[in-house]
């Protein structure tokens, strides 16, 4: 039990810094078309690049929420560790690489298209759903083991008042 | 699942979660509530509707997957060509507006709510007395966006439209009667009927439509017939070029099949691309509407008005569609039974040589122009696309706005470079074989081969025939010839010995006033009236003026702010405000001939009085040395005028 729950606690750590780390790229991502609004850059707002536009604010969006889930999964894993009880490594590694795929298939999705089609990376986007589907599937899971109650903090309650 | 439930219930007994639902609930219903509900379409029984069957799918369907296409066709004048009529369409101020320049009785207009009403002299009265009765009719539909609106109204019987008597002009703001914009007879009526827009304007102005009237249009009175006009879609819109999108829609929702085009380039063929048809095809698909044509025969009609006008894009045009050439097809029976039917068929819409004249006809022009017709070779033969372009680029840094407004030449088309395509070997020698500076008006292309000798919408257009610069044709047609468009001083002798000296063109044999008086001033003079209303455009052309002065032209001018033509006075007077000093002039050219003259001679006057040192005094231009007109000149020829009436088709 203390093996797996270190085991946890490390996965919980990963996908925190993982996600804090994703939010930071992401959010520059978002500065940056930003920027190309606010300089009003042809290549992404002329109505002949809304492909790209579509395709870039997909990868902005997918890219932070993701990062958000990361955070929200590693701090699920800290508190209640019984999540991790289940195909955890499978489900890690599939969500991180749901985070790499699906905005990075929106990204170079959008670095080259073809009119009102994405270009070919795009083709990453469902392996990337993909693999989200199956993390949260995994994760969902998991939450069968939950406890009904939370003994670790109810006894740390009534250790304070004793 | 039972969880869920579960859940649910045990929320809904929380009163501020009630709360906040009911008030969701509420909020949502009003606001679908409170949107302006769009009549469907085949809900609307007074108008011709939008009916896109037999294949086409209307342009909506294309945004998605060709969104710059889309963007820069929904830019273009072409989409705009027939408008429903509301409030974002319509330009003028309808509430509670009275228009006294349209014959009989003033227009009343007024808005009911977003519906536009106008109350006007019924066209159609064929009653007794001269006062026509009043009709009140809802305006429907809008014809152009660019330099002038038309309205149409529910005639009230099917969906039979008919026109109203008053034309907005779009730059000048005004109301002004439908005779006020087109070279039209000053002492004849405009022809008006019910079913005018179903029977003659549905044919270029929409997309892929059905006249359906139920008899042959004109073989019985019109309201004893049923009219039900449909179309794919108002304006010229993507199918009109494209072909019928269905089949290319349905093929291309599989995006596999869509990738396997983008990777290997090649086309479904499922619809036209017009700009990889071979020239003559490409150039058909503009000419079905840019060109003067008939149906062959009345069973032709009979065809298009009950199952819709049968070409389409890639087809062979003239299968379907005769073009009139009055040269090419001087011996056609089709055409000299037009002739017969209407004697100013050829003359109201071409010069004497053939060439045509009118504005909007630019594949009559194209298909006998040297560079299509005795072309061999498809990539040397000039098509519409060799200049413009439907879509503008990505790469065209110019607004769409600007794009549409310069009648979408391609960014790559806008001066020689359109020529140079195949005449590779005079941009070397540009000047060698202009005889004019590199960078000047005169080594311009477009202005020799070009020139502006055709008319519509009040102004000069270029020709789309291309050719170059003749006297002989001058003489023999009356047409401006392209040098003495721009040097409006010189006379024609002087072009003819220019042409010789430079080219080796034998002159003609001239008269004495061809010898002597400037050109421009023999059209003004002696030319019927689409003649004036090129050169008084000309007079205000800014290259024309900086060759020529402009401190000779006003006088002239003047002559044509009394011309009998609405139109040339019109465009006399645009002229002459565009002349140093002249920009605040004030004069109408709809007032009474008398307050006419009463605004025009003071302006001579004030421009004898002004006569400064640099003013040119010479004969051929017809002021003396003194700085008087050669007023015993000027009505010699003036009685030589051309004064046959004349109804420029455009």
């Amino acid at each position: 039990m203390s093996n797996n729950n270190d085991e946890t606690i490390g996965y919980a750590r990963k996908h925190i810094r993982f996600g804090w780390w994703a939010l930071l790229v992401f959010l520059t991502l978002g500065f940056g078309l930003e920027m190309l609004h606010g300089f009003k850059i042809r290549a992404y707002l002329d109505v002949s690049n809304e492909t790209r536009r579509l395709m870039w604010t997909l990868a902005h969006a997918h890219g932070s929420l993701l990062s958000l889930v990361h955070v929200l999964f590693g701090v699920c894993l800290r508190v209640t560790p019984e999540l991790g009880t289940r195909n955890l490594r499978l489900a890690s590694w599939s969500l991180v690489g749901a985070s790499f795929l699906l905005p990075g298939g929106f990204f170079l999705g959008g670095m080259f298209f073809y009119s009102g089609d994405p270009g070919l990376g795009v083709v990453l986007v469902p392996v990337g759903g993909t693999l989200l589907g199956i993390a949260v599937y995994m994760i969902a899971r998991s939450t069968e083991h939950l406890p009904q109650t939370l003994p670790a903090v109810k006894q740390k309650s009534k250790n304070k008042r004793n | 699942m039972r969880f869920v439930v579960q859940w649910f219930r045990r929320q809904l007994g929380s009163f501020p979660v009630l709360l906040l639902l009911t008030a969701s609930i509420v909020l949502g219903t009003a606001a679908l509530t409170t949107q302006p509900r769009t009549t469907p379409e085949s809900e609307i029984s007074n108008r011709p509707i939008q009916v896109p069957d037999d294949g086409f799918v209307s342009s909506t369907t294309c945004k998605a997957c060709h969104p710059n296409e889309y963007a820069t066709w929904h830019g273009s004048y072409h989409r705009t060509m027939t408008q429903i009529a509301t409030p974002e369409t319509v330009q003028p101020d309808f509430d509670d507006v009275t228009v006294s320049e349209v014959p009989g009785r003033a227009m009343h207009l007024e808005r009911r709510g977003t519906e536009f009403w106008a109350e006007f002299d019924d066209p159609g009265w064929e009653g007794p007395g001269t006062e026509r009765p009043r009709i009140t009719r809802q305006v429907v539909m809008i014809t152009g966006s660019h330099h002038q609106q038309l309205y149409w109204y529910a005639t009230g019987h099917d969906r039979s439209l008919n026109i109203l008597p008053g034309v907005f002009l779009l730059d000048d703001r005004r109301w002004v009667s439908r005779s006020a914009v087109l070279l039209h007879p000053p002492d004849q009526s405009v022809a008006t009927f019910d079913g005018h827009w179903n029977a003659i304007c549905v044919a270029c102005h929409t997309t892929a439509p059905k006249t359906k009237f139920d008899t042959p249009f004109r073989s019985e009175a019109i309201d004893q017939q049923a009219v039900a006009t449909t179309t794919a879609e108002f304006g010229i819109a993507c199918e009109a070029c494209h072909g019928p999108g269905e089949e290319h829609v349905q093929a291309n929702r599989n995006p596999a099949q869509r990738y396997l085009s983008h990777i290997t380039g090649k086309a479904d063929g499922l619809i036209v691309q017009p700009a990889l048809l071979n020239p003559q095809a490409s150039s058909q698909v503009c000419g079905q509407c840019h060109s003067i044509w008939e149906f062959y025969d009345l069973e032709d009609e009979r065809i298009a008005n009950n199952s819709g006008f049968p070409y389409r894009p890639g087809d062979e045009l003239t299968d379907t569609r005769f073009i009139a050439q009055p040269m090419g097809a001087a011996n056609s029976a089709t055409l000299r039974t037009f002739v017969e039917q209407d004697p100013d068929f050829v003359r109201g819409s071409f010069w004497s040589d053939g060439m045509v004249r009118v504005s909007g006809r630019e594949y009559n022009g194209l298909i006998d122009s040297p560079c299509f017709r005795d072309a061999t070779e498809p990539q040397e033969t000039l098509s519409c696309f060799s200049c413009h372009t439907m879509h503008k680029s990505p790469l065209d840094n110019r607004s769409i706005e600007t794009w549409a407004k310069t009648h979408q030449v391609a960014s790559n088309r806008e001066g020689n470079e359109a020529c140079l395509q195949c005449h590779e070997t005079v941009a070397p020698n540009l000047s060698q074989h202009t005889n004019h500076e590199v960078n000047s008006a005169g080594s311009s292309c477009y202005n020799c081969h070009m020139p502006y000798t055709s008319y519509g919408l009040l102004k000069a257009v270029r020709s789309h025939t291309v050719s170059s610069p003749s006297v002989d044709e001058s003489i023999t047609t009356g047409r401006p010839n392209a040098c003495n468009l721009c040097h409006l001083d010189k006379t024609l002798a002087w072009t003819a010995d220019t042409l010789n000296a430079w080219y080796g063109q034998q002159p003609p044999r001239l008269t004495e006033d061809e010898a002597r008086v400037a050109a421009s001033l023999l059209w003004i003079l002696k030319g019927d009236a689409g003649i004036r209303a090129l050169t008084a455009w000309s007079l205000g052309w800014k290259p024309a003026q900086e060759t020529s002065g402009t401190s000779w032209m006003v006088p002239h001018l003047s002559e044509l702010l009394n011309d009998p033509y609405e139109a040339v006075r019109y465009i006399a007077y645009r002229s002459l405000r565009s002349l140093p000093g002249y920009a605040e002039f004030d004069y109408d050219y709809l007032a009474q001939q008398a307050e006419r003259v009463d605004k025009v001679v003071p302006l001579i006057q004030a421009w004898r009085a002004s006569i400064v040192a640099d003013q040119r005094q010479e004969a051929e231009l017809l002021i003396d040395a003194n700085g008087d007109l050669q007023t015993d000149v000027m009505r010699r020829l003036f009685d030589l005028r051309d004064n046959r009436r004349l109804f420029l088709r455009e």
